[in-house]
């Protein structure tokens, strides 16, 4: 490092401006942006999906791909402006100086390389060694971020990894040349809770060894408060407010900022509406007049509408760093949070007359490839070759009830089964074995027209509204198809309920002429829901319902499910990875792992404080909306063990930081009530007290949150 | 024990696509009009020398007997007689054989020459004048039948510049200069004909895999865009065109039926079209076992080569 290194920044963007030129004209997803980062500083840049974040990380590398293109602007990175490098000095910059971690492990790895050829590659091609030195640097690497047996593992392909051991790799690349500046790119986003913890923990780890810049890309407020010393708020291509991360959680000077912190349903919060803003981001083609966000900002006045977008500018009596791009940020005080008018949660019928009783479901999905049915050739223990019949066993005999006008979750991480369940009950899937009776029918034991029937009743909406909605028809077509093949509604009649339908959800009664891909992802959800209201069910399936929803869009509809469920006198069956949303939204839930239920109860009963120890690692692991929260992370041993070798025993011990021994590898725990109250129970080995008992230090990482 | 697994099972499908082509086409010539022992005999036998030849050829046993003995024939290399040359069908084919397979495999080998090169280029440089410009004549060479190749060849190569048969075939073990100076045109002609579609197939499949993740996460380690293209995503794009490859060399082997005759080639081909004319029965059965040989052994190899070029399949599962 040079004397002047310690004084400049790392990196100086000035007035960054990326376009893309499209059929209808230009649009400019990174509009005049301006930040620096200093050596040795995480800074995070946050904002809902369009924002320009990802295209703002592609810029900096020059890795915008045609049609788009940097149209102006400089990039200093540690004393040169990169934007005006050749494309040769450009790729000895990229990966050596400044490496990306991108976002989804599972398809940023050439499937058809070894991960050791990956990460050599970058070695070869930075510094001056062969091919056995760059072996051993690339071992070192694996190593470094905490691979096991990295002088086995490098041969591998990257299928023979899990997702975070993947991330993990992609992690080593971009260590292997020691770069000044890493830009991670959502890299948790594509992850489980328990694996994004293990992430985000080695990212602080390695930030402190190597004395590393991180520019930390991510659209999660709680990644951005547990990793980053500054943080910069982008929203329709705009950076709209920078400043220390402690002192935006503190006091936003930005509406925007307020409105995304107060959006995220927090765990361990009250339960009542979350304050959600209408509408959704302009559309990049046709900015307002004024201030982009003035549509949508609830301290908007006249002035705020014209006049151009307001620049970004520091903050009069604001802690230093503070910039906000604000007509009026010097006379608001935006330090506590925003509350909805009528804020009380209006959700509270709860019966004890059962609707839906599940008992013992259990569906297993044959593993082969369809060839010789799921027949596969095999060792046995003596060395002899045998077939064998695999199973995947996804669902592995569970039961809850659902009672009229409860909200029941299931939560747990990927592959956990909870999607099958769903499906199973709606006997979309035919379960392999087990009961399900719904509003006292058997419907295990139902016909297939029965069942078609009884399917008025039961509705499911889908994580992805877009692909669960026909392209090819009206909104008009796809709601009242159903009410037609159920007789609810005809003619006028018909278009009456469905305008009526579209308004009570949030969208205009002239939507009904409309077709799916003329809404946004937050509208196609709205009118899945008016779809499904629309055959006046009793239960509604909501597989992940939010989660490919921005945060302000996901209170929307969380709110709207919550509304519209004393109205029309629902139950919810609700899946999600989200914690905090399951907490936020359920009146029970069951937590899931390997398809079986770890633990059932009330939503108090089960996360306050939590038992069973898998539920109390998982509810460590999300990382809080909160710089000052002191977090003691439980990170996991491990990954989830395939569900088609399944362990013996009690299927979390392989992981479980309170295993006893031999009990939990050889007996399954049955499901006991906890406290003797039989609303709540736990499938676990430990007495309720040694449940309680906080972990020792080997047991638990802990971390007391900076900055 | 996954790749095994793989094989095993590839395998097995072969054989028991081969098992069904054995019923059709037994089948087939069962239902084809005509009576083998009348064809044999000429118009004048007698119908006790009918029946006495059908019983020699055993005809006269019930079907599933025929085609028992049939197979079991097939399986110990004995085809039959041919009717018209009065030689065993084995040996003709064998014959044969060797020179259609030397077409064929000359013609894949140029398409591929070709055609993989081109569809890279057409694919890095997507929707520019070099790309619209090779896949417009990889459209015509798709529109045209390979027939009209070969005429177009012998026209500009033979008869116009001159300097090259216009027909005929000469062994490589008699004489390899003139054994290669007779396989450039028809060998040509069919390689360009396959060339448009494998140029097509390796244009859409490297286009795909340039968008993947991986693609752009390989630029952002500084690799150039050569070694992203050749390093990184060849080797995915040529998962499907292996297929392609494969079918293409199945379809060869077809095209050369017509081919055969243009350039006059004494292979397999024009073999099944006298058998067909001269309803030498056993003969057509034959040829038509072993074309469908032909077809399956070269996607069993497209098969094994997934799994070379695939670590997913050798090493086993990922969703």
């Amino acid at each position: 490092m040079t004397t002047n290194a310690t004084t400049d920044p790392l990196l100086a963007v000035e007035s960054l401006r990326t376009q893309f030129k499209t059929e209808n004209g230009t649009i400019t997803a990174v509009d005049d942006v301006s930040f620096t980062l200093d050596r040795g500083e995480v800074m995070g840049i946050v904002g809902e999906s369009g924002a320009g974040k990802s295209v703002t990380a592609k810029s900096i590398m020059r890795l915008i791909d045609y049609p788009g293109e940097i149209a102006s602007g400089s990039v200093i990175f540690d004393g040169e402006d990169l934007l005006e490098c050749s494309e040769k000095e450009m790729q000895s910059v990229r990966g050596n100086k400044i490496a990306l971690i991108p976002q989804d492990p599972m398809t940023s790895l050439n499937p058809v390389l070894t991960v050791g050829q990956q990460i050599t590659e970058t070695i070869k091609l930075h510094q001056d060694v062969g091919e056995s030195e760059a072996r051993e640097i690339a071992i070192e690497a694996m190593a470094e971020v905490e691979i096991p047996d990295p002088e086995l593992r490098i041969d591998e392909y990257p299928h023979e990894f899990s997702g975070g051991m993947r991330q993990r790799v992609l992690i080593a690349i971009g260590l292997a040349c020691e770069p000044d500046l890493i830009i991670a790119d959502e890299p948790t986003t594509a992850l489980d809770v328990t694996t994004q913890a293990k992430i985000l923990e080695l990212l602080n780890d390695l930030r402190e060894t190597h004395n590393v810049s991180i520019l930390m890309i991510t659209h999660n407020l709680g990644v951005v408060a547990q990793t980053c010393d500054r943080v910069g708020v982008m929203y329709a291509g705009n950076l709209i407010e920078t400043g220390e991360v402690e002192a935006i959680f503190n006091q936003p000077r930005h509406p925007y900022t307020r409105t995304l912190i107060d959006a995220i349903p927090e765990v361990g919060a009250d339960r009542n509406r979350l304050y959600a803003l209408g509408g959704s981001m302009p559309n990049l083609q046709s900015l307002p007049d004024g201030c982009n966000f003035a549509d949508r900002c609830p301290h908007a006045t006249d002035d705020c509408h014209s006049g151009g977008d307001p620049a970004l500018e520091a903050v009069p009596d604001a802690p230093a760093g503070s910039h906000a791009a604000c007509f009026r940020t010097a006379e608001l005080d935006l330090s506590e949070p925003g509350t909805e008018t009528d804020g009380e949660r209006r959700h509270r019928t709860q019966t004890t007359e059962p609707l839906l009783e599940v008992t013992d479901l259990k569906k297993y999905f044959s593993a082969g490839d369809g060839l010789l049915g799921n027949l596969s050739l095999a060792r046995t223990d003596g060395g002899g070759l045998t077939l064998e019949r695999q199973y995947v066993k996804a669902v592995d005999g569970v039961s809850f009830t659902i009672n009229r006008g409860e909200t029941v979750g299931l939560v747990g991480e990927s592959g956990c089964g909870k999607s099958t369940v769903a499906r199973t009950v709606m006997q979309l899937l035919e379960p392999t074995d087990g009961e399900v009776y719904f509003d006292g029918h058997p419907l295990h034991e139902l016909g297939k027209s029965e069942i078609r029937s009884l399917r008025q009743e039961m509705q499911i909406i889908f994580q992805d509204p877009k692909s669960s909605l026909n392209p090819r028809k009206t909104v008009g077509q796809i709601i009242g198809r159903g009410m037609e093949k159920h007789n609810i509604a005809t003619g006028n009649e018909k278009r009456e309920r469905i305008e009526e339908l579209l308004e009570r959800v949030g969208l205009a009664a002239s939507d009904i002429d409309k077709y799916p891909h003329q809404f946004s992802g937050g509208q196609q959800q709205r009118i899945a829901i008016a779809n499904a209201l629309a055959v006046e069910p009793d239960l509604i399936v909501c597989d992940e319902p939010v989660s490919a929803l921005d945060v302000s869009v996901q209170a929307q509809i969380l709110n709207l499910l919550d509304d519209i469920q004393d109205e029309f006198d629902l139950s919810y069956l609700f899946i999600s990875h989200n914690i905090s949303v399951v907490q936020h939204i359920c009146d029970r839930v069951a937590v899931m792992y390997l398809g079986k239920i770890a633990e059932f109860g009330s939503v108090e009963q089960v996360f306050e404080p939590p038992y069973h120890p898998y539920t109390e690692s998982l509810l460590s692991a999300v990382p809080h909306p909160n710089p000052n929260r002191e977090t003691k992370r439980i990170l996991l041993e491990g990954t989830v063990p395939s569900p088609m070798d399944p362990p013996s025993g009690c299927p979390f011990h392989t992981r479980c930081p309170k295993k006893l021994g031999g009990e939990c590898e050889r007996d399954e725990p049955r499901a006991k009530p906890v406290d003797g109250d039989d609303d709540h129970t736990i499938a676990c080995h430990l007495s309720e007290a040694e449940m309680s008992e906080p972990l020792t230090h080997q047991q638990s990482n802990t971390t007391v949150e900076q900055p | 024990m996954a790749f095994v697994n793989y094989l095993l099972k590839r395998f097995g499908f072969m054989l028991v696509t081969l098992f069904l082509v054995t019923l059709i086409t037994f089948g087939l010539t069962k239902i084809l009009p005509g009576n083998v022992a009348l064809l044999i005999l000429g118009p004048n036998a007698t119908e006790a020398s009918i029946a006495q030849l059908e019983a020699q050829l055993g005809l006269d046993q019930p079907l599933y007997v025929q085609y028992v003995d049939w197979v079991a024939g097939l399986l110990s290399g004995d085809m039959g007689m041919s009717l018209r040359y009065n030689v065993p069908v084995f040996d003709l084919i064998a014959l044969r054989l060797p020179r259609s397979l030397l077409l064929a495999v000359t013609a894949t080998i140029i398409s591929v020459t070709l055609s993989i090169p081109l569809g890279i280029i057409a694919a890095v440089r997507k929707n520019t004048p070099a790309d619209l410009t090779a896949s417009m004549l990889a459209f015509i060479g798709l529109s045209l039948p390979i027939f009209l190749w070969g005429l177009v060849f012998i026209y500009v190569f033979a008869l116009t510049l001159g300097g090259f048969p216009t027909r005929g075939y000469v062994s490589p073990m008699v004489d390899p200069i003139a054994s290669i100076h007779h396989l450039i045109l028809p060998a040509s002609a069919m390689g360009v004909a396959l060339t448009a579609y494998i140029m097509r197939m390796t244009r859409s499949s490297m286009i795909d895999e340039l968008s993947e993740d991986y693609v752009e996460f390989a630029r952002s380690k500084g690799l150039s865009e050569r070694a992203v293209v050749l390093r990184h995503a060849l080797k995915n794009a040529a998962i499907p065109v292996i297929t392609v490859v494969a079918f293409q060399f199945s379809y060869a082997f077809g095209g050369v039926v017509v081919l055969e005759e243009v350039f006059s080639w004494p292979g397999i081909g024009r073999l099944t079209l006298t058998a067909i004319e001269n309803r030498d029965i056993p003969l057509l059965q034959g040829s038509i076992i072993v074309i469908a040989l032909i077809y399956m052994l070269s996607n069993f190899l497209a098969d094994t080569f997934y799994a070379y070029v695939d670590p997913r399949i050798r090493y086993g599962g990922s969703e």
